[in-house]
């Protein structure tokens, strides 16, 4: 802290978040009057890093000096004139556009400015960026979210801060709104302010970033001089080596490729504007969905399976009989043989309060009701031995609550639950999310074993090297639609990571092109 | 060329109060049809001390809505009841009557409630209707305790508030100044600290506001006004009753509905909350112009349902279509 430049200082930053650990043992540090970037994959820490230096998070161990102090709250962050931009567009819809401007830029009672400083403060501001006039007496609940992205990133300017964070900021922004934000963090830069920016457009932070720290599973793998800013050491140190999860190569033989499609999509449009989608799923093949946060995979998945409705165009089910169906809500999906297993165990997976054997059974009854509609319980018992056994679960009683399982198990019975009903395609949201090697292993092994035996399997990750030995193409999305698919050897961690960072040779020209052009 | 600007922006900022102005102005005329007694000097005197502990017990429940998390006070009706039995039974009980101690207590036992309800909310972390809930049961067997049954005499200088025959009564001083707090309230950032906590609690939060304080002062703010509200209660009935104070709680909840509040926070005021209790009291009034036999003590009550969720619907008709236009 003898250094008077430093203006974030961290070492040895510890946070976990229950089991997960988002820090470990994290070195950061950034100087007054440059930008710098905060670089990694999805999951590396670098959101959780964002927010320890602007006081929303304390950290669990570790030192944290920002602008000569430890900030212990928001506001204390603030009065030492830290400024963050997250990445939720966060707006209160039914206060003016002057109040979003300034909110806790007053004291708990007393106004810093007076009301005509602000409407001609607002006002200009928000001319200056969007070059629209705007009546910032209007409650933002009635402009377009991009001009709300605005009101967020003035709303920072605003602060004149000596630090300010944009986490994932310009998302929202199209290229020529990106610019001008460029544009207004060089110039904050030149006036002394110290700029950290959390991103994974790799485009954009070559483009201004003086220095990048790369994080990996919450530790600093590098920090790189601008110099050195560049696709292919950015790539290297976020690219994690040896962590092949799967067995030996099961990839699956390429003989089905001639047999007629499972599913298939053609010109599917999520959301309004999103890159049309074109999906063809074969029997017997695994394919990998993946992305960083937010590029429309996971609208995707939720789109497959009818839990979403798409904008435009939907999944058609190829049925055995040569007949097509598409699919339209959860209910047509059930009916087409598609089963759907989510990851997130808590809010759209288990029922806490029933047992084991119910969690994974509740679906076969209605399938096998004897005379009256009476619950059968003969086919869900032998389905429920089957599929614990298949699985190896651990259960003990079977009539035993379901949070008595571990983690692992609890998701053990969701995957069984979705292969007691025999599907012909089974869709799967990051099933393998916080659970051991085994379990992935038993995972991997008995969805390959589907694929084999004619069924469709559709598995989203956001771990890459989950796909690696596994799949037998990876589609990667990217805003909205598929940026590239990878089969083969394409496969492996450093083609799906450029991907996802919508690296090709191509885009980065036609980038650099547009740059030219505006 | 007359500039529009500002006045539509006005307009856009007060869509809420529409309904209940439309509703007020319709109530009013039909007053005037069914009973012309009403805008006589005795018949407005009258309006004022029926409606004013109405008018504010739902001001006192606007910052508490105001403040987000669905933190609607179960509790005002029995707290009112609380002060108005406290009052009668303990300080004029023991002699005490000056008319400042019984402000000071009112102020000072609606006041330090709230904020202990605040304080259960904020660092216990219950669910605030949980809260509330609770609060509800335990002052109604509290003032049970207190005051068995209703009965009990006011101090001799509040005798004549009840009386209710000219317009300029200290009934009127009190809802006066219980505006005024409002109107300095306003004034403050805290006011829009409030309104920005309770439509994002997070990103208050991450602006730099202190939503706990900004959560006790709603609560201190309401409980103020509860005591306001107390005194004219007391005022009104000339006594202490243990049990009537306690139907201010749905009552004062349907008219800050009715006045264009968002139970889920960020949005209400005093203009809105004085119109939908003022609306509450002329439906009742209006009512009992009618004679519905044995069914009157129940037309009441489905007209402000039927009015709540009519004044409701129509609010989503008037807002709902243009918000998707701009979007």
């Amino acid at each position: 802290m003898n250094d008077r430049t430093l203006a974030v200082d961290l070492s040895g930053v510890s946070k976990s978040f229950g089991e997960t650990r988002a820090l470990v043992n994290c070195q950061f540090s950034a100087r007054a009057g440059e930008v710098h970037a905060i670089v990694g994959e999805n999951g590396s820490g670098k959101s959780t890093l964002a927010k320890i230096i602007s006081g929303v998070l304390r950290e669990d161990s570790g030192e944290v000096h920002v602008l000569g102090a430890t900030p212990r709250n928001p506001v204390e962050a603030q009065a030492l004139g830290v400024a963050t931009i997250f990445q939720e567009v966060l707006v209160a819809d039914e206060a003016s556009v002057i109040d979003n401007l300034y909110v806790g830029l007053d004291g708990l009672l007393r106004r810093k400015f007076s009301a005509r400083q602000r409407e001609q403060e607002a006002r200009s501001l928000l001319k200056r960026f969007t070059g629209l006039d705007i009546d910032p007496s209007m409650p933002v609940g009635t402009l377009p979210l991009s001009i709300k992205q605005w009101i967020v990133i003035c709303r920072a300017i605003l602060r004149q801060p000596k630090l300010l964070i944009l986490d994932e900021s310009s998302a929202a922004l199209d290229l020529d709104a990106t610019m001008r934000l460029h544009g207004e963090i060089s110039r904050l830069r030149d006036a002394g302010t110290c700029v950290l920016i959390v991103t994974h457009r790799i485009s954009e932070l070559v483009r201004i970033a003086d220095r990048a720290t790369v994080l990996r599973d919450g530790s600093t793998m590098g920090v790189l001089d601008k110099v050195d800013i560049n696709e292919k050491n950015l790539l290297e140190l976020m690219t994690p080596r040896d962590r092949h999860v799967s067995e030996a190569d099961n990839r699956g033989s390429s003989k089905k490729a001639a047999l007629p499609p499972l599913m298939s999509i053609s010109d599917l449009r999520s959301v309004q504007g999103a890159e049309p989608i074109n999906f063809k799923l074969e029997p017997g093949t695994i394919v990998g969905v993946t992305g960083l946060d937010g590029q429309g995979h996971e609208r995707f998945i939720a789109t497959a399976v009818g839990i979403a409705s798409a904008h435009q165009g939907a999944p058609l089910v190829h049925l055995p009989d040569g007949s097509i169906a598409a699919i339209k809500k959860l209910s047509d999906a059930e009916a087409l043989g598609v089963a759907y297993v989510s990851g997130d165990r808590k809010r759209e997976g288990i029922f806490p309060d029933l047992s084991v054997f119910e969690n994974l059974a509740l679906g076969l009854y209605r399938d096998n009701l004897g005379p009256m509609g009476f619950i059968q319980r003969a086919a869900p018992v032998s389905a429920f031995a089957r599929e614990v056994q298949r699985f190896s679960i651990k259960v003990g009683n079977a009539s035993n609550k379901i949070t008595s399982l571990s983690g692992g198990n609890q998701q053990k019975v969701l995957v069984a639950r979705a292969f007691a009903k025999k599907p012909r395609l089974i869709v799967l949201n990051d099933p393998a999310r916080g659970v051991d090697l085994g379990t992935k292993r038993d995972f991997y092994r008995e969805l390959r074993a589907f694929a084999d035996d004619g069924g469709a399997v559709i598995y989203l990750s956001s771990e890459i090297e989950e796909f690696i030995g596994f799949a037998d193409r990876v589609d990667v999305f990217v805003d909205g639609g598929i940026f590239r698919s990878l089969t083969g050897d394409e496969i492996a961690e450093e083609p799906i990571l450029a991907a996802m960072f919508g690296q090709a040779l191509e885009a980065a020209m036609t980038f650099d092109m547009q740059r030219a052009a505006s | 060329m007359i500039d529009t600007k500002p006045f539509r922006s006005l307009m856009r900022r007060n869509e809420h109060l529409f309904v209940p102005i439309a509703l007020f102005i319709v109530l009013l005329v039909a007053a005037a049809l069914r009973s012309p007694g009403l805008f006589t000097s005795s018949g407005v005197a009258g309006a004022i001390l029926v409606a004013a502990p109405l008018i504010l017990a739902t001001m006192a429940l606007t910052p508490i809505v105001m403040a987000g998390r669905g933190s609607v006070d179960l509790a005002v009706g029995p707290l009112l009841g609380f002060i108005n039995v406290t009052l009668v039974q303990w300080l004029v009980g023991s002699g005490w009557t000056s008319p400042v101690t019984i402000f000071a207590w009112a102020l000072f036992v609606g006041a330090a409630y709230q904020v202990l309800q605040a304080l259960v909310i904020i660092y216990v972390r219950v669910a605030p209707v949980i809260v509330t809930l609770s609060s509800y049961l335990f002052l109604t067997g509290v003032n049970l305790m207190i005051m068995p049954r209703a009965g009990g005499v006011v101090p001799e200088w509040m005798t004549k508030w009840g009386a209710g025959t000219s317009i300029i009564s200290p009934v009127l001083f009190v809802l006066i100044a219980g505006l005024a707090i409002w109107f300095v309230f306003t004034r403050t950032a805290f006011h829009i600290h409030l309104r920005m906590t309770g439509a994002d609690e997070r990103m208050a939060y991450t602006s730099g506001v202190r939503t706990n304080w900004v959560r006790i002062g709603a609560h201190l703010l309401g409980g103020m006004l509860v005591g306001l509200a107390a005194i004219c209660h007391t005022a009104l009935i000339s006594s202490g009753d243990p049990v009537q104070a306690g139907t201010y709680t749905l009552q004062a909840i349907t008219a800050l509905v009715l006045g264009g509040a968002s139970l889920s926070g960020g949005r209400g005021g005093a203009i809105g909350s004085v119109l939908g209790a003022l609306n509450m009291f002329l439906i009742s009034h209006l009512l009992a112009t009618f004679n519905f036999g044995m069914f009157s003590g129940f037309a009441t009550q489905i007209s402000f349902g039927l009015i709540l969720i009519i004044s409701l619907l129509i609010n989503v008709l008037l807002t709902a279509p243009k918000i998707q236009a701009m979007r």
